[in-house]
């Protein structure tokens, strides 16, 4: 069948009750109201009331008018009023006394020391500009890369009329914030074996919230066990990057090595290599700046194309994309397959498409992975 | 400038690196069995979510989405107009345009200007090149199946003349047909086979009034809306007729892509980013019909060209010279390394094409399920 045309789906309309004012009384309680597809914000008018308005709220929508809150980010307060009023789209988070809504889309706020992914869109003399999702876009100054060879020296014009044998415009970077502007905007550096450019792989760039909540996120910088390895490993099997987790942690790029390990089938040997300190310079030169891909056998290919439609189905099912949904999702994945092959009514339909797991298979998928959390 | 190219092949399609282009390409090209970044098989569509009829004020409208969120909104709606002076006394010359000289026959066989499209994609101008690039091609497969509709249309009298031939009234009256077409979110792939399926369903679905007038008479219409005409004879109707497979349908737009030896159909954000020739194909149906093809600039051109580990200057003494070179075309000294990203030159070999073509024309191929999955919708 090469295409399959559904049904619209009715959206369920019924007005979504939480446990409203219980579950956000508690003191200090970071609580996250539980977002499902069906929840609609209680679109009752609350005059003085007192209450707060839980569940997801849209941008004008009072937040309570009850005068003992403080307005947090994400809220504005008009000034001959009281009342709170929400001006992103997101979920009511409480901390004590402090309203503040948390958005559900929004762009990457880059601090200090975060690994991110970027695009470099743009080369000038002495710096690169890289989209990381950010506002702004980040800069790399030149002066902030390993130069081949690990020589450390002053960056001279020579290297500037050949800024673009390193990185040029389209190619991935990995790269670390190095400090971050007065306007938000973020300078990144390189300076490190594990980072420089992506290779052997798609690249998947997933929305989500940026900043804020990164505290509460286990994933801080986003890299998953891989990276210890040379940057040539990080590089040569991110099978997908860029995943900007729901919970604040923006931008990293996860390694999928680590996956297919789990599932046995074939290792990356290159993971398991570390270099030591005095390799570092061969290091540097072999693999930071290649653009030349390393030969990847199609069974590799195939997880790699398995893991990113994990992550479309994670994205497309509201789930927060974390290194353990996903490899609880690619785990649930090879496990629909067996279910889908112990059926094996159609023949011909079976081999067609079977690697596909968007649409009628991404909801056991989401089933499967929830019940594993 | 390299903006204003992007926007006209493909829009908002990222910038890939030479890396990853290199990767898909390979992952694409492998013999027999490509592998897609999203696990699909190369004739495979991704799944969409259809209706019809959604709009109430409208003749016949539709809205097809995909999972990924993009989803486009078609409205049709018919006036009917005075055709403008049609009469034999009235020179070509006087009106002074040159396609009016076979305003006679436009009388009868109806005129290509009566269908209007517009397209509306969120982040363009009305008057930008990819809106108004769509449009036109769109209608022009639209309209343009009349040309020939009209040779082999004999099997069926109420089509005969296409679209076109449809919307003649009488001499002097005819239906303008206005089709607004609405791409509710960000185009993240080339927006056109969404939008052209999207139109498909949206005139499969579109009805006119009963008309009650005859012959020249000024037209008179039955207000009674359930016994209003579909523009396009439902093949319900024509199955009484024993004329079941005859029956015309509107043209579909195919956006199909070859990488190597392989054709890939509906290819993803990604897909469609790097490819080598992408090709457009209108397909119209009664007996499946190639009506025209068409190629796009890839926007793969945009990126450079990698260099090989073995020439690049930051890599120098770090490599053992690349043995595997392998010369892909002697004529212009063109070198394959592999894993290395080089734009593709040169066209797309017959072969490839003719495979292509046998696909979507072939019986059960893609062009039939497409067209019947899209008929199964339910247009009541």
């Amino acid at each position: 069948m090469a295409i399959t045309i559904l049904p619209p789906v009715v959206e369920d309309v019924a007005p979504y009750h939480s446990d409203s004012d219980s579950s956000m009384s508690g003191a200090d309680s970071d609580s996250d109201v539980e977002m499902s597809g069906v929840s609609r914000p209680n679109k009752k008018p609350r005059t003085g009331n007192g209450k707060i308005s839980s569940g997801i709220v849209t941008p004008g929508e009072i937040v309570t008018a009850d005068p003992k809150w403080m307005r947090g980010h994400g809220t504005y307060m008009n000034p001959l009023s009281t009342s709170i009023i929400a001006t992103v789209a997101g979920k009511v988070q409480q901390t004590n006394k402090l309203l503040s809504v948390h958005p559900l889309r929004a762009r990457y706020i880059p601090e200090i020391g975060d690994l991110v992914v970027g695009r470099i869109v743009e080369v000038q003399s002495k710096r690169w500009k890289v989209d990381v999702a950010a506002p702004l876009l980040a800069q790399l100054p030149l002066s902030a890369i390993n130069l081949p060879g690990g020589i450390l020296r002053r960056r001279t014009s020579a290297d500037e009329l050949q800024i673009r044998t390193f990185f040029s415009e389209g190619d991935l970077v990995v790269a670390e914030v190095q400090s971050v502007h007065q306007d938000g905007s973020a300078s990144l550096h390189t300076r490190s074996l594990k980072y420089g450019k992506l290779r052997n792989g798609v690249f998947l760039a997933v929305t989500g919230t940026g900043g804020s909540g990164a505290s509460s996120s286990s994933v801080k910088g986003g890299v998953g066990p891989g990276s210890g390895s040379g940057s040539s490993a990080a590089a040569a099997s991110s099978g997908t990057g860029e995943e900007s987790f729901d919970h604040g942690d923006k931008y990293g790029h996860i390694l999928p090595p680590m996956v297919v390990h789990a599932d046995g089938a074939e290792a990356a040997s290159s993971t398991t290599e570390n270099v030591s300190i005095t390799r570092m310079e061969e290091m540097v030169s072999s693999s930071i700046y290649s653009s030349q891909n390393d030969d990847v056998p199609p069974q590799t290919r195939r997880e790699i194309a398995r893991l990113t439609q994990c992550v479309r189905v994670l994205v497309q099912g509201g789930v927060r994309v974390d290194e353990d949904t996903l490899t609880d999702s690619y785990e649930a994945s090879l496990q629909v397959d067996l279910e889908v092959g112990d059926d094996d009514e159609e023949e011909e339909y079976g081999q067609e498409g079977r690697e596909y797991l968007e649409g009628a298979k991404a909801r056991r998928i989401l089933e499967l992975t929830m019940q594993r959390k | 400038m390299s903006n204003q190219r992007q926007a006209s092949s493909a829009s908002q399609t990222p910038h890939l690196s030479p890396a990853e282009l290199s990767y898909l390409y390979t992952s694409l090209s492998l013999p027999k069995s490509p592998i897609r970044p999203d696990g699909r098989s190369p004739t495979q569509f991704r799944p969409l979510t259809a209706e019809s009829n959604i709009l109430p004020g409208t003749n016949g409208s539709a809205r097809i989405g995909f999972a990924d969120g993009t989803q486009a909104i078609v409205g049709v709606k018919a006036e009917v107009e005075k055709t403008v002076l049609s009469t034999d006394t009235l020179a070509s010359s006087e009106v002074g345009e040159g396609e009016d000289s076979t305003s006679t026959s436009a009388a009868a066989s109806g005129h290509g200007s009566w269908v209007q499209m517009s397209i509306e994609i969120p982040g363009f101008r009305d008057d930008d090149a990819l809106p108004v690039f769509l449009s036109e091609m769109m209608r022009e497969s639209l309209v343009g199946s009349v040309a020939d509709g009209g040779g082999d249309g004999d099997g069926d009298v109420t089509m005969a003349g296409g679209l076109k031939g449809r919307l003649v009234i009488n001499k002097r009256w005819h239906w303008r047909l206005y089709i607004d077409v609405l791409l509710l979110s960000q185009p993240l792939s080339y927006p056109l086979p969404l939008l052209s399926l999207t139109t498909h369903l949206a005139l499969l679905s579109t009805k006119l009034p009963k008309l009650k007038s005859q012959g020249e008479e000024d037209p008179f219409f039955d207000d009674d809306w359930e016994v209003a005409e579909y523009l396009y004879p439902r093949s319900s109707n024509l199955k009484a007729a024993g004329n079941a497979s005859q029956h015309v349908r509107p043209p579909v737009t195919l956006l199909v892509i070859s990488v190597g030896e392989n054709v890939i159909f509906d290819p993803s954000r990604e897909e469609i980013a790097f490819l080598p020739s992408p090709l457009l194909r209108d397909t119209e149906a009664g007996n499946l019909k190639l009506l025209s093809i068409r190629t796009v600039d890839p926007p793969s051109r945009l990126t450079q060209p990698a260099v090989p580990n073995s020439e690049n200057v930051n890599m120098l003494g770090a490599t053992a010279p690349t043995e595997d070179i392998a010369v892909l075309n002697p004529a212009t000294g063109e070198e394959e390394v592999p894993g290395v990203w080089r734009p593709r030159r040169g066209g797309v070999k017959r072969s490839v094409i003719a495979n292509m073509i046998k696909t979507v024309l072939k019986k059960g191929g893609v062009g039939e399920e497409v067209l019947e999955g899209l008929e199964g919708v339910e247009v009541e």
